[in-house]
């Protein structure tokens, strides 16, 4: 039985849900600011997986925003925009490449690396003096704790999804 | 139920409080941009009113305010001693290789400032306005754009819904963290290959148990004839009231004041 498009977008709802719900489990706090959660980006990736970009971006954009709206680090107006609703959208890319795990996850993460990166230049841009290579200092800063749950969500996301499959196909054929 | 609190909100009535989420949220944005073009100490005079005025009407403590700035205490000291070291100029106080100079002083001050009254004045958003009613505006601010294909009220749905059941998912995935701990799960140790393995056991039935939720939502929104966006009516609708007109004309001359202090003096 295909599933109605109502009950993929609650389902959407509830994996944002989740991913909220696991972004307050920090097992890392970092001293600026930057924190390692419980895999929070992985409901969205899976998500994504499953539903395709288009519903992954959706669901993406609105963790993005929900994000701004709970825990908001606003330094910049520009960076609003590419740190929150842009940034988690790009996850939802990891649906382009039609259940292709590896490349799926690995192209969302980095499109949610890419802006972050951005918007770290922005801000390096506009406070730091002249002549500071905003490139270098984005890339570390943003790496220093964005690798680590880069690493642990496309491991985490490999390990569930292949159960997931298993759930889908037990679903299907109970429904 | 234990209530948990998500988000910064502080209830209260006050006339901030009151204002449409539309009227406040673009009243921050436009509070965002006019910062950037201030270019001197005095022409920091203007949001310091601003934001003085709004936390006096919102009857939120400066406390709560400034309680923002300790998660960006880091990016902040990092922001002054870079501008403190790099400019050059001339030179107040040498350590070693590196020199204090008056220009770095200045500008690291400036730097600081602009920081610190755009994460105060921003902060003042989330602690007036409910999670729900910021939704509710985000909506219907995203609205003309879904003649281009931006899907509004799917958004604002979805945000909604996830606001409702974060308590209850909270509450889920600490429940089955503690009941696969008591079986010797260990959520905080090992390498990260480990820590990605010992998640399956987290998110296999935190997801199990959100699909059948989503069906049943599903079931129920259909039920009761649910259709989307279109034509929908709303239990509570937003209205703009007079007090909205008075904040955007308060916004106007602050605009006003801003741009004068850059282009006139």
């Amino acid at each position: 039985m295909k599933r109605n498009s109502l009950s993929t977008l609650i389902e959407g709802a509830l994996m944002v849900g989740i991913a909220t719900a696991l972004s307050f489990v920090k097992i890392f706090q970092a001293p600026y600011g930057g924190s390692v959660t419980l895999g929070s980006m992985v409901p969205i990736l899976l998500y994504s997986l499953r539903n395709g970009a288009a519903k992954g971006i959706l669901a993406g954009a609105s963790y993005g925003l929900l994000q701004l709206i709970i825990e908001p680090y606003i330094v910049h107006p520009v960076q609003v925009i590419l740190d929150y609703p842009l940034a988690f959208g790009l996850l939802g890319l990891s649906g382009l490449f039609n259940k292709k795990v590896w490349t799926g996850i690995t192209v969302g993460i980095l499109g949610r690396f890419f802006s972050h990166f951005l918007s770290g230049v922005i801000f390096f841009g506009s406070y730091a003096p002249e002549g500071m290579n905003a490139a270098v200092y984005s890339a570390l800063y943003n790496g220093a704790y964005l690798l680590p749950e880069l690493v642990l969500s496309l491991l985490a996301v490999r390990f569930v999804f292949y159960r997931f499959i298993k759930m889908d196909e037990e679903r299907n054929y109970l429904s | 139920m234990r209530e948990i609190t998500i988000g910064q909100y502080i209830p209260g009535n006050s006339v901030i409080h009151r204002l449409d989420p539309r009227t406040k949220i673009l009243i921050t944005f436009a509070f965002m941009v006019l910062l950037f073009v201030i270019d001197d100490f005095a022409g920091y005079a203007f949001p310091l009113i601003f934001i003085a005025a709004a936390s006096l009407l919102s009857g939120i403590s400066i406390k709560y305010m400034l309680r923002g700035l300790r998660p960006l205490l880091i990016i902040i000291l990092l922001t002054f001693v870079l501008n403190l070291f790099m400019i050059k100029g001339r030179v107040i106080y040498e350590v070693g290789p590196l020199s204090i100079t008056y220009e770095g002083l200045y500008q690291g001050t400036f730097m600081v400032l602009r920081l610190v009254l755009l994460i105060v004045g921003t902060s003042l958003l989330t602690l007036t306005t409910s999670p729900i009613s910021l939704t509710d505006g985000i909506e219907s601010l995203l609205k003309p754009f879904s003649k281009v294909g931006v899907p509004a009220h799917e958004l604002a749905m979805m945000m909604t819904i996830a606001l409702r059941f974060i308590p209850t998912l909270m509450e889920e995935t600490d429940k089955i963290m503690k009941a696969q701990m008591a079986r010797g799960a260990d959520f905080s140790s090992g390498n990260i290959v480990k820590r990605a393995q010992s998640l399956v056991p987290l998110l296999v039935p935190l997801f199990i148990s959100a699909f059948r939720r989503a069906d049943d939502l599903a079931m129920a929104m259909e039920s009761r004839c649910y259709r989307g966006g279109e034509n929908r009516t709303r239990m509570k609708t937003l209205k703009m009231t007079r007090e909205d007109l008075f904040a955007f004309v308060a916004t106007g001359i602050f605009a006003a004041g801003c741009l004068a202090s850059r282009f006139l003096w």
